[in-house]
């Protein structure tokens, strides 16, 4: 045990010291704080603008529907700023105040303009013009500034008070989505979703960087002999098991360290997304209970298990750099395939081809995480999964420990498989 | 204390169809320095991967100081020198120093003193510069070396395996390492290395064993050895010129089993019933001119040549390691 540990210590203290961890560890949270902000960022966009307020409008009613239209458009009559430039004109005039109007926007002192008249009092037509034309979120919030502002007129006309008519007409509608799948509610769409797509970058990313870093370790020992030094000194299931412990540990850790800052930044995306200058949006994060929180974990570890071991046979078995990344391409091939179902996953959790894919160990411990942050899975499926998944472990690692003791003392060309496969074989 | 340090009996070992090492049996005494002598690719390695418990013997026994070979508590007694070297090219000196001496049980305080024992020793740690705080890529190449001998003699282990060790030496580290393998036998370890190269196995072995297609050819104190194949060896040292109708002679296989030409000296086996006398009269009627000429113990090299053969050693190259 003593020397089991001491290869797990000297695998994970050599990771952790070594700067490229401090650079990922560094740039990690910043990375998915990022893709986790900006798209939430681009969302708010879709909200209407600050440009609404920089409108004129030109009220050829002759009944002060302007100015009641400019307090409606601002939503708060105390902030001068923020209330639209209102043009009183006579309905003969309208035309040359339209050109006037027109020449403002072109000189971009004004975003736009809108004219009410008779036709608007009667509820029927009111004309915009402006560079924002197209935004469909300003569009609409001018609009229906438009109709509350028709609405109260009515409402006065049949006697309504002044303080009576805002509050019928005062709607601070906050209009929030969620998804709902055949298991019930799932929190907010787009945040699940977006969770989802980050725990299955997060884990296929280990999954390869991980992988390749033991790959080339175990390359390293076999090239500068350090192997057979070790070899005499532990067994070398042993070895193996040190190198997968102690680099799993290093992958556990950065997970750790990303997820907890990560939290951090998303706990004070409030303020960022305000010098961002776009409205807080109502954005909550699926709740993730604490043994869904140690579900991924082990999911995690026992995929990060199945690939690191047979990345260790790989590595045993060549003799150069070159050779690795060419005998390792099966391996990338799963992984990669694995990596091309996210999305179509993320789109359709419940789906056969979702429940297929998380049976499988080459594919299961990065899409059923997935499954389980977009989507309810029944407890059955995920037992399935962490069964066979764990049977797969298993398999790799008795396959990974004798071609890697075998692996490890050969040298000269590279095996073919049909070798390999005798090496498997092989006592010891 | 056992008699034996390592005691192989009738151990083979195969890989698929080919055999690397067929019916060995060998004996180490404890105490003893010994090589292990053969061409490339004779099962020298394989031998030695045995001893350690890397791969496991198919059929035999393996006893290392009365102990089954694969007792985990015995390998703490064992240090090993691999035969192409390496270590943690980005790790600290002194860390990977550690961490050899933690897998052969050597506890934290005890290896920290152990090593600067060591470096101070081999000149690695100078009041100017400690390279023990180095990583080993910024070594030469020389202190990469003298860091795995540190490496494998920092838990004093009582059985020394050097595998091919003066290959890739510089001559003073060569040196460095003979005087190590004399100290290491004065303080009762045994050592035991493997070699191809016969001018230092005769000078630095107590006992050999000649190995050759995984078989072994020859075994037992050197310098029976050497009298078992008796006075049968001519030493021959010429000056001047009349090479040509020496050589001549030396082709007459009444006379001459053998001979090694290094040009101006030649080791000579006489054929069997042969009068080195006769030999004598004919070099000098010849017309050469006689420097040497010396009734000798054969070398180690003769008697390798001699029981291996040309035919082995070239066959022997192309096999597995």
């Amino acid at each position: 045990m003593a020397k089991l540990w001491a290869i797990i210590k000297r695998e994970y203290l050599e990771r952790v010291r070594s700067k490229w961890f401090l650079i990922a560890t560094f740039f990690g949270p910043i990375f998915f704080s990022a893709i986790i902000i900006v798209p939430a960022w681009l969302a708010s966009r879709s909200k209407a603008t600050t440009d609404v307020y920089n409108t004129t409008i030109l009220d050829a009613t002759g009944t002060g529907f302007g100015h009641r239209l400019a307090v409606n458009i601002a939503g708060d009559s105390t902030i001068p700023s923020r209330m639209p430039t209102v043009r009183v004109v006579a309905p003969n005039e309208l035309t040359p105040a339209e050109s006037v109007a027109t020449h403002e926007v072109m000189r971009k002192e004004k975003t736009g303009y809108v004219v009410v008249n008779q036709q608007t009092l009667a509820g029927e037509a009111a004309r915009y013009a402006g560079t924002n034309a197209t935004s469909i979120a300003d569009m609409a919030q001018i609009k229906n500034a438009i109709r509350e502002t028709i609405l109260a007129s009515r409402l006065e006309q049949v006697g309504l008070d002044n303080r009576k008519m805002k509050e019928i007409t005062f709607i601070p509608l906050d209009f929030s989505t969620e998804r709902i799948t055949e298991r019930g509610r799932a929190g907010s769409g787009m945040a699940s979703v977006l969770f989802g797509f980050a725990i299955g970058f997060l884990l296929y990313l280990s999954i390869v960087v991980y992988g390749q870093t033991i790959m080339s370790g175990v390359l390293e020992e076999k090239t500068t002999r350090v192997a057979e030094v070790v070899m005499s000194s532990v067994p070398t299931d042993t070895l193996l098991a040190g190198k997968v412990l102690g680099v799993g540990a290093v992958g556990l850790t950065q997970q750790i360290l990303w997820i907890g800052t990560t939290y951090v930044l998303l706990k004070l995306r409030g303020p960022i997304m305000a010098k961002l200058g776009a409205p807080v949006v109502n954005f909550s994060l699926p709740d993730i209970s604490l043994a869904a929180g140690i579900l991924f974990l082990l999911f995690f570890l026992l995929g990060f298990i199945f690939y690191s071991s047979l990345y260790a046979a790989v590595g045993s078995s060549v003799n150069s750099e070159s050779e690795a990344r060419q005998a390792a391409s099966p391996l990338m091939i799963m992984i990669v395939s694995t990596g091309v179902f996210i999305q179509p996953v993320l789109l359709n959790p419940t789906g056969t081809t979702a429940k297929v894919l998380s049976l499988i160990p080459i594919s299961s411990p990065i899409i059923m995480p997935i499954r389980m942050a977009v989507t309810g899975v029944p407890p059955l499926e995920l037992a399935a999964s962490l069964f066979f998944l764990a049977i797969g472990c298993l398999l790799a690692l008795w396959l990974a420990s004798r071609i890697y003791r075998v692996g490890l003392l050969m040298y000269g060309k590279r095996p073919t498989m049909k070798e390999m496969a005798r090496w498997v074989s092989y006592a010891r | 204390m056992t008699e034996y340090a390592i005691d192989i009996v009738n151990v083979t070992k195969r890989f698929a169809e080919y055999t690397a090492v067929r019916d060995l049996t060998l004996r180490v005494p404890t105490g003893s320095v010994y090589g292990l002598l053969g061409p490339n690719g004779a099962g020298k390695t394989t031998t030695i991967r045995m001893i350690l418990n890397i791969i496991a013997p198919d059929t035999g026994m393996i006893h290392i100081f009365g102990r089954s070979s694969n007792d985990p508590n015995i390998t703490e007694r064992l240090g090993y020198l691999p035969e192409e070297r390496g270590l943690y090219r980005k790790m600290q000196v002194r860390r990977v120093l550690k961490f050899l001496a933690e897998l052969k049980g050597v506890k934290g305080s005890d290896a920290d003193r152990r090593i600067d024992e060591w470096l101070e020793r081999l000149s690695l740690k100078t009041p100017e510069k400690d390279w023990g705080l180095a990583k080993i890529d910024e070594l030469s190449r020389g202190m990469q070396q003298k860091v795995q001998f540190i490496g494998t003699l920092l838990h004093d282990p009582d059985l020394v395996i050097l595998d091919e060790p003066f290959s890739g030496l510089d001559p003073i580290n060569a040196q460095a390492l003979k005087d190590t393998v004399v100290e290491l036998k004065r303080r009762g370890k045994t050592v035991i290395f493997s070699t191809h190269l016969m001018d230092n196995a005769e000078r630095l072995c107590d006992s050999v064993c000649i190995i050759a297609r995984g078989e072994k050819v020859l075994d037992g104190i050197v310098t029976d050895v050497k009298e078992e194949h008796g006075h049968r060896n001519v030493a021959l040292a010429l000056e001047g010129d009349g090479m040509a109708g020496v050589a001549s002679i030396l082709r007459d296989h009444s006379l001459v089993k053998r001979a090694d030409d290094s040009n101006r000296f030649f080791e000579i086996e006489m054929a069997p019933g042969a009068d080195p006398q006769a030999l004598l009269r004919r070099i000098v009627d010849s017309g050469a001119s006689v420097q040497r000429f010396e009734m000798i113990q054969p070398s180690l090299h003769q008697i390798f040549l001699q029981k291996v053969g040309a035919a082995g050693v070239e066959e022997g190259m192309s096999g597995h390691g």
